[in-house]
């Protein structure tokens, strides 16, 4: 029975731990002036900057202190082939990833491919990672861009199709 | 036991981990449809806007513009080549009575050129017909003097004194105008006595009592700052040395004018009346001002809860629409998003261009259908009560075939008098370079009818060398009965050309009841009865029909509100909401014409 007792701690002792490992990196979904300070109200990419919809953005907080923030820019200022593959930014300060493909800190630009695909890009428009997108046919209202939280992290949704962001 | 207990704790704790190991759901691709311009690329063999005839489809309307004096009007708004935003959008039409004498007449709005603006051309004019009666009309534009000579954009037709006299607010990008009618056959702009001599760029108002006080109110979307001396880059300097921004401004990879996204865009006004007559600015105060600056072009004061205060549309191009819940004590609530119309069915941003408004299911609710840019279907929203809207656009037969078009003015018309709200849809590109590439559009486009078959939509066709085979750059439409034989017409103001007036030759036309409203000043319902819902019962159909101002594109329907019977020949019962909630219900001893309803003398 002591032996059992002993064996029945450990366990609760790993439970709890793991259970504080995963609150710590659960996600809040940041609203209002917490989304808006973070926010960065225009964004740098191949060549110009352009102003961020504000309507459409979204910023998640993984644990205490980081945050992973997305944005739709307008993109009226650019060609027509980079509007045709870039809608937004992503930016990280901590390594994430999406759908399970790693992503280090930093900033990126983004586009989701009509054949369901997100692509992230560097700076200078160069592909880094595809990812398969899932469509939510149970969304209600979707948006242009918003975040909600998941099992897995966070979902960043394009309308009713999202990816999710995990921190790493 | 313990060894149960344990299995119990191992898989707890196992549990989370599965589930966050879960593999994502198998990708679908994304629905060809979308937001602002957001369906793909395609290149096309054949444009979709154009040419499209059914030789077995039946003869519905008749263009007898040529027949009439109308057709000496022609709308002018900028250069051909378009390079500008300001020289597309322009301009309204309203049907009204503006003497009284039963007949309904025409307001056709023009814009004006850079040239004129900076007082180096004529600037084009308004026109004002007086329908004679037989299809006759008279130009009495000078006598009225409404010739607004601004760059006109929409008109939106109100009694704000309650004179008995319509009135008419000419929304313009400059500055707008108000037409008091004077009674005599003339009208005589109050806009800065008044104070809503507004400036920016006005698009589609709407007169509404808001705050029950019996006096018209009136709504003023705004769509884009323009600064004309410091103009957008423009397709006619691409490659001209020290062009600027060339890259800028493109659709489909080639140079096209700038707009609206990437330029600023103007907030909205709400006026309210005073008891003197004049006009206060209380968009801030009420919350409507758009604090976002979204690129305003219709609107309409409607009842959306069926309250007795008078709820708000506006539809904005390229960014959310905005629905604004009166709260009755002053303000709005702006419930866009959680209702469902700021966006359509897959959460994308639209081009809304026109509005139009109705029960189209004859369930009691009032719904939108708001037209959009070419690649993009324009979208039906269905009330489904409780402030909620479905986006049904493709279950009721309106999506795919919206397409190829840029919709501009959409107006609910019951064109076979069957009972059920049909559609028509007035349609034309902004870039002339629609014509010169395959993109399966065209700068000029035909118009489309869609029968209702009792809430479901099915296009009908266009016999060989009838008006619907025609293909017009199409902005403003309204709608009324011109000749009062019980079939409505449509007039459709082209941008750059002359209007098109079609009379309703449907040979399979059901009974009607025409009825005009009269509000009672003293209880504080507003004399021309806007905000007033009429309710008529035939056998087990039950419709509705709501006296608005604007909505449509920048444009004015008739008031007077009309009712198909279909086969009925007697009505079962009809009930009219007064604008001060009030509810009374009318004997009606005959149908086939038009009646004057009063307010207080029903049963």
């Amino acid at each position: 029975m002591k032996h059992l007792l002993k064996h029945f701690s450990l366990i609760a002792a790993l439970l709890l731990v793991a259970g504080s490992a995963v609150a710590q990196e659960r996600a809040a979904i940041l609203t209002g002036a917490e989304l808006t300070r973070v926010v960065p109200t225009g964004f740098y990419f191949q060549g110009l900057s352009a102003p961020t919809q504000m309507r459409n953005s979204a910023a998640a907080r993984f644990g205490k202190d980081r945050y992973v923030i997305s944005g739709l820019v307008d993109t009226s200022g650019y060609s027509a082939d980079v509007r045709a593959k870039y809608v937004g930014f992503l930016i990280t300060d901590s390594a994430i990833s999406l759908n399970g493909e790693s992503l280090p800190a930093g900033a990126y630009g983004f586009g989701f491919a009509t054949e369901g695909k997100m692509t992230v890009m560097d700076l200078s428009g160069k592909d880094l990672l595809s990812v398969p997108v899932t469509n939510d046919k149970t969304l209600r209202r979707p948006r242009p861009l918003m975040m909600a939280a998941d099992a897995g992290g966070v979902r960043l949704y394009s309308g009713k199709d999202y990816v999710v962001i995990a921190a790493q | 036991m313990h060894q149960k207990f344990l299995s119990l704790v191992c898989i707890s704790l196992l549990l989370p981990f599965a589930l966050l190991a879960q593999e994502p759901e198998k990708p679908k691709s994304q629905q060809p449809m979308g937001g602002v311009s957001t369906g793909a690329a395609t290149t096309y063999t054949s444009r979709r806007t154009v040419g499209i005839t059914d030789p077995s489809a039946p003869v519905v309307f008749e263009d007898v513009t040529d027949k009439t004096s109308i057709a000496a009007f022609r709308h002018r708004s900028g250069e051909a080549a378009k390079d500008y935003i300001f020289d597309t959008p322009s301009g309204g039409v309203a049907i009204f009575d503006y003497d009284n004498d039963g007949r309904p007449d025409i307001y056709l709005v023009n814009g004006s050129t850079l040239a004129a603006l900076r007082g180096k051309d004529k600037a084009p004019r308004a026109a004002l017909y007086r329908n004679l009666g037989n299809w006759k009309f008279e130009d009495v534009t000078d006598k009225a003097g409404v010739a607004n000579e601004r760059w006109g954009m929409s008109v939106a037709v109100g009694d704000y004194n309650n004179d008995g006299r319509p009135d008419m607010f000419v929304g313009n990008f400059g500055v707008s105008r108000l037409y008091r009618n004077n009674g005599d056959g003339t009208f005589t702009d109050v806009a800065e006595k008044a104070g809503v001599a507004r400036k920016g760029w006005s698009t589609g108002a709407s007169w509404g009592d808001y705050d029950g006080d019996g006096r018209l109110d009136l709504f003023v979307p705004g769509y884009v700052q323009i600064d004309l001396n410091n103009l957008p880059p423009n397709p006619s300097d691409v490659g001209k040395s020290g062009a600027v921004g060339a890259n800028y401004c493109q659709f489909r990879g080639v140079p096209v004018m700038c707009g609206p996204r990437g330029l600023p865009g103007e907030g909205d006004t709400l006026y309210h009346q005073k008891p003197d007559g004049t006009f206060e600015d209380v968009s801030v105060k009420a919350g409507v001002n758009d604090p976002e600056k979204y690129y305003g072009f219709s609107s309409a004061f409607v009842h959306v809860d069926d309250d007795k205060l008078l709820d708000l549309i506006v539809v904005n191009d390229s960014t959310p629409k905005q629905l604004y819940i009166n709260k009755g004590n002053g303000t709005f609530e702006e419930i866009g998003y959680p209702s469902g119309v700021a966006l359509n069915e897959n959460g994308r941003e639209q081009a809304g261009m026109g509005l139009a408004v109705g029960d189209y299911d004859n369930d009691g609710r009032i719904d939108f259908h708001i037209t959009n840019f070419s690649d993009d279907s324009n979208v039906l929203y269905h009330n489904d009560g409780d402030n909620n809207f479905t986006d049904v656009t493709f279950q009721t037969g309106l999506g795919e075939v919206s397409i190829p078009f840029l919709g501009w003015g959409t107006s609910f018309v019951d064109y076979d008098n069957d009972g059920w709200l049909d559609l028509f849809v007035v349609n034309g590109h902004v870039y002339p370079a629609a014509d010169a590439h395959q993109w399966g559009t065209s700068y000029a486009q035909q118009a489309l009818l869609f029968r209702n078959l009792k809430g479901k939509f099915e296009r009908v066709g266009a016999p060989p060398g009838n008006a619907l085979a025609n293909a017009w750059p199409g902005r403003g439409l309204a709608v009324g009965d011109l000749d009062g034989d019980g079939k409505l017409d449509l007039v459709i103001n082209n941008l750059d050309a002359k209007p098109v007036v079609l009379r309703n030759v449907a040979a399979s036309s059901g009974h009607w009841l025409g009825l005009k409203l009269v509000g009672d000043v003293s209880k504080k319902s507003p004399r021309d009865a806007i905000g007033a819902i009429a309710y008529l019962t035939t056998g087990n159909v039950r419709q509705r029909q709501d006296v608005f101002s604007g909505a449509i594109f920048c444009s004015q329907n008739d008031m007077t509100l009309h009712f198909g019977l279909g086969a009925a020949t007697k009505v079962d019962k009809l009930e009219i909401k007064w604008p001060d909630g009030s509810v009374e219900s009318f004997d009606v001893p005959s149908i086939d014409k038009i009646v004057t309803i009063t307010q207080g003398k029903g049963n």
